[in-house]
């Protein structure tokens, strides 16, 4: 038996943290939605080569999906203007929210000892692809600023309180994550501070 | 003279010599947490710990808040970098 861990530091700069089983395979199948529904989103194939050079996607009017809305959101509150940059860069940021789902999957799958040990680089991945599902579970639990008091309250038959739970699980993991960061930046900083940097 | 007057005067309109910059603004968002967003801002700006929490803060009581200013390419990099992070993040003309 396991008995999971959030993310510690460790002093080689590495955060680690301890996944039970179920742990695991409840955020591998995440990751897996969270692909399926970025691959939703087709970029246009393009018979002008020029276009198909630049990236441009071809999408210019924002995700119908209400997930996909949240994820891809409008950069201006100019239609115009915000369909001309989507067309420009909706597709390099649908590429790096799949990268950051991706490395999560693997270092998942390829776990030793139920730990998953994370340099800072990896480490902002995963922030990345964690907030991506809890950004996504949350449009589909509804969650408003004051919905939290009502979440907590769901009957135990309700189908969204086991999704809610997992919501929950997620933001423990990444509250002891930031935190590792922010700690390990912290020390940087007073080092310097110090003169002590290397 | 009258005519050219009345042409300088429409073309020289007052915005025309100040140069307002372009801002990146941050909504709050009910699923972000206060702790990420402050690592955010320290990661893609380059913010200390407290000025990134004073503009966390007040993205949390006030509903959103100015993160960074300046021509209009490096705020839609602005956008992106917060967009990939997950942050609600828009740019527009200052003052519009």
């Amino acid at each position: 038996m396991v008995i999971s861990s959030a993310f510690l530091r460790h002093g080689d700069g590495t955060f680690a943290a301890i996944f039970a089983e179920t742990e695991t395979e409840v955020l591998i199948n995440l990751t897996e939605q969270l692909l399926e529904i970025l691959a939703e989103r087709v970029d246009e194939v393009h018979s002008d080569p020029l276009a198909a050079l630049i990236n441009l996607t071809g999408h210019d009017s924002p995700p119908d999906d209400e997930v996909l809305a949240r994820l891809l959101p409008n950069a201006y509150a100019d239609s115009v203007d915000s369909a001309d940059f989507r067309r420009f860069t909706e597709t390099e940021l649908r590429a790096k929210k799949r990268a950051h789902a991706h490395l999560v999957r693997s270092d998942l799958l390829n776990m030793q000892d139920s730990t998953i040990r994370l340099n800072e680089e990896a480490a902002s991945a995963w922030l990345g692809a964690i907030n991506d599902i809890r950004l996504a579970l949350g449009v589909r639990l509804n969650v408003q600023e004051n919905s939290y008091e009502q979440l907590e309250l769901l009957s135990p038959d309700d189908p969204m309180r086991g999704v809610y739970a997992v919501y929950s699980w997620l933001g423990w993991l990444q509250e002891s994550l930031v935190n590792c960061l922010l700690d390990d930046l912290e020390d940087t900083v007073s080092s310097e501070d110090l003169g002590g940097s290397s | 003279m009258v005519k050219l007057k009345e042409k300088v005067e429409e073309q020289i309109q007052p915005s025309f010599l100040v140069d307002r910059p372009w801002i990146t603004i941050v909504w709050d968002d009910p699923v972000n947490l206060m702790s990420y967003v402050t690592y955010v801002f320290i990661t893609v700006f380059g913010y200390s710990k407290e000025r990134a929490t004073e503009l966390m803060l007040k993205v949390h009581n006030e509903g959103k808040a100015v993160v960074s200013t300046g021509s209009r390419e490096e705020m839609e990099r602005d956008v992106q970098r917060l967009h990939e992070f997950g942050l609600w993040a828009t740019l527009s003309h200052d003052g519009e």
